[in-house]
């Protein structure tokens, strides 16, 4: 298992160095900082004052070597705009960011187990159609719609949680909810399906067979047999959480993390900051998966140990 | 082996009566088992023989009141030593308890991530509210029973660390577990080598002995009916078209498909011929002839067999057959 554990860590790493890589090659290769950070009509001798007092004149391969070894460090460049390092400014938004994701995942496991289970021990009665509907509306409906809907009703409406800011627990409970809606849906219809494809399993039918009922099978056999992909889908929609519903719902609930942060870095032309922001978001990104594979390697004893 | 079989000299337990099961598609209503009728009693080894797409395997559920969707049991009825078992109610006292099941494929039979002792311990503890220490002790007990050495190792062990004949013998330690009185063993030696097939069958024909358990083996193979049953039935198209004592069925089948498939199969005791098979496919379960299923395979075919199906009629003492040509002792 250690074996294993640090073989995984290793290869985390390697991608990792090969994301941040590529998102250098996007940064210096397709783009140039120094002349997005001007104004258009900024002069050829504006443009390459900018280019050396950001050491851009200097060869690639030197950049990227400052990058690299910077990164190691944890070193992301500084920021054009805030004149800070870009890291501190992306770590000091990263625990907001992170406890949103950790919201957001909660609501969604515990309204797509359940969901997932009833509609599966319902297959096509009411509530599997019920849940069928649900999922479709959640997944339909685009996140940022919902995000203004919930706080026109609970934050303006109702006045029962703030309609902006990250004070608190209820201010998180909003953003949450809406993040964790979309994902809930997909996971839901994911895990009905997993348990229904294997109620006809032999080993399900030989349970049943036995007089186990419908919901003893489902809960004690055939969830633990789903909860593998169960678990690999819950990381995607982590996974999307971190590079895409984050971003915009922090921008909707004027939440203070990284998303919004990158936001703002566009806005502004800054990419040295929007490098910063997007190497930390994959990084998440690639500890989600890690996390994935060890609970997956829990679930089920024939995960390969190689 | 004991001579039983439905002559009254033992206790009636399963009687299936004109059970009918479909399933919907596209073309209609494709029933899977249409009519079927059978009796397994105490002590008794009966084997329903048949190939692919007969029907057997939907049988066997739906003998337990099971029907995978979108089947469903559409007509007739099961009774267990005369209660309903088609009663919900009575078919949760009924399954794993007096009924068990061995399948097809030990393989996929087992749950893949619960180890063999917390499989059997959910049965002991649920179905036959064993407690505590009783439980290892009754664990142990039953795979030694079914032959596997060092039961205790074994209870830790997953399905995907057995063989194929482990499997299949702590499948068969499970359904023992509640002390059952009928066994349903669908295809249980198919997909296993020829050595462990014989060895499985050994055990099972020896525990059926030792425990006084029924079983009813559902098979393709005539090799396995001949080697195991007391009487055999032969399914063709969801329908039982034979009926007969083991001998006499190799001995002199009487209908025109159980004919055909005992000469299909290749004897060693015999000078080598050409192997003999049955004209034709198997049907197309959506497309029912309106007379008898086996009609366009059938040498001996003529024009009553196109017009309705023939009933099962006893055609001598014991014997059973669905054929035209064979007509019943009535109309003797």
């Amino acid at each position: 298992m250690l074996r294993w554990l640090a073989k995984r860590i290793i290869a985390a790493a390697i991608v990792v160095f090969v994301v941040t890589s590529l998102v250098f090659v996007v940064t210096h290769i397709f783009t140039d900082p120094a002349t997005v950070s001007l104004p258009l009509e900024a002069s050829q001798e504006d443009r390459a004052s900018r280019r050396a007092a950001l050491g851009l004149d200097r060869p690639l391969s030197v950049q990227y070597w400052d990058f690299v070894s910077g990164l190691v460090v944890g070193d992301l460049g500084e920021s054009f705009f805030q004149t800070q390092p870009a890291s501190k400014l992306v770590f000091e938004r990263l625990p907001a960011t992170l406890r949103l994701v950790a919201g957001a995942t909660v609501v969604t496991v515990l309204m797509a187990a359940p969901m997932g289970m009833l509609a599966a021990w319902w297959e096509r009665r009411f509530a599997d159609h019920a849940v069928l509907g649900f999922s479709m509306a959640s997944i339909s409906a685009p996140p940022f719609w919902i995000g203004y809907l919930v706080i026109i009703v609970f934050a303006v409406q109702l006045g029962w949680v703030p309609t902006f800011g990250s004070s608190g627990f209820k201010s998180f409970i909003l953003p949450s909810f809406t993040i964790g809606l979309a994902s809930a849906g997909r996971l839901a219809q994911m895990t009905r399906r997993g348990i229904v494809e294997e109620l006809r399993k032999p080993y399900a039918v030989t349970a049943m067979s036995r007089g186990f009922s419908r919901s003893y099978t489902i809960v004690h056999h055939t969830f633990r047999n789903v909860a593998s992909g169960f678990v690999t889908m819950t990381g995607w929609e982590v996974t999307r959480m971190f590079t895409g519903y984050t971003v915009v719902i922090e921008v909707v609930f004027s939440w203070p993390g990284v998303g919004r942060l990158a936001v703002e870095a566009i806005e502004d032309r800054d990419l040295i900051l929007v490098q910063a922001a997007v190497v930390v978001l994959a990084t998440m990104v690639v500890l989600t998966n890690l996390l994935v594979d060890i609970a997956r390697r829990l679930i089920d004893p024939r995960v390969d140990l190689a | 082996m004991s001579a039983t079989g439905g002559d009254g000299r033992t206790e009636r337990l399963l009687e299936v009566k004109d059970l009918t099961v479909g399933f919907p598609t596209r073309d209609g209503t494709v029933l899977g088992v249409d009519g079927l009728t059978l009796n397994v009693g105490s002590h008794e080894r009966l084997g329903v023989v048949g190939e692919s797409g007969s029907g057997k395997s939907v049988m066997g559920l739906a003998i337990l009141g099971m029907v995978l969707p979108p089947g469903r049991i559409m007509g007739g009825s099961v009774r267990w030593k005369g209660e309903n078992v088609l009663d919900e109610a009575v078919a949760n006292r009924v399954r794993g308890r007096e009924i068990a099941m061995i399948f097809q494929d030990p393989m996929v039979s087992l749950n893949p991530l619960k180890t063999v002792g917390a499989q059997l311990r959910e049965l002991l503890q649920r179905r036959v509210g064993l407690e505590g220490s009783a439980i290892k002790q009754r664990s142990l007990e039953l795979l030694d029973m079914v032959g596997i050495a060092n039961p205790g190792d074994r209870l830790k062990s997953y399905a995907f660390e057995l063989s194929g004949g482990m499997r299949q013998r702590v499948m068969i330690a499970t359904a023992l577990a509640c002390d059952p009185t009928l066994l349903i063993a669908d295809e249980p030696t198919t997909g296993l080598d020829v050595t462990i097939q014989d060895q499985i069958l050994t055990l099972l024909h020896n525990l059926s002995t030792e425990l006084g358990v029924s079983v009813l083996m559902i098979t393709h193979d005539l090799g396995v009916v001949a080697q195991f049953c007391d009487r055999v039935q032969v399914m063709y198209a969801g329908r039982i078209v034979e009926r007969a004592p083991i001998a006499q069925m190799f001995a002199d089948p009487q209908h025109p498909y159980s004919g055909g498939l005992l000469q299909s199969v290749p004897r060693v005791d015999q000078a080598a011929a050409e192997l003999a098979g049955i004209p034709g496919e198997p049907l197309d379960r959506a497309q029912f002839p309106p007379g008898c299923a086996f009609e366009p395979r059938c040498v001996e075919a003529h024009d009553t067999c196109r017009v309705a199906p023939p009933p099962l009629v006893k055609i001598a003492e014991r014997r059973w057959a669905a054929c035209y040509n064979r007509p019943g002792e009535a109309s003797k």
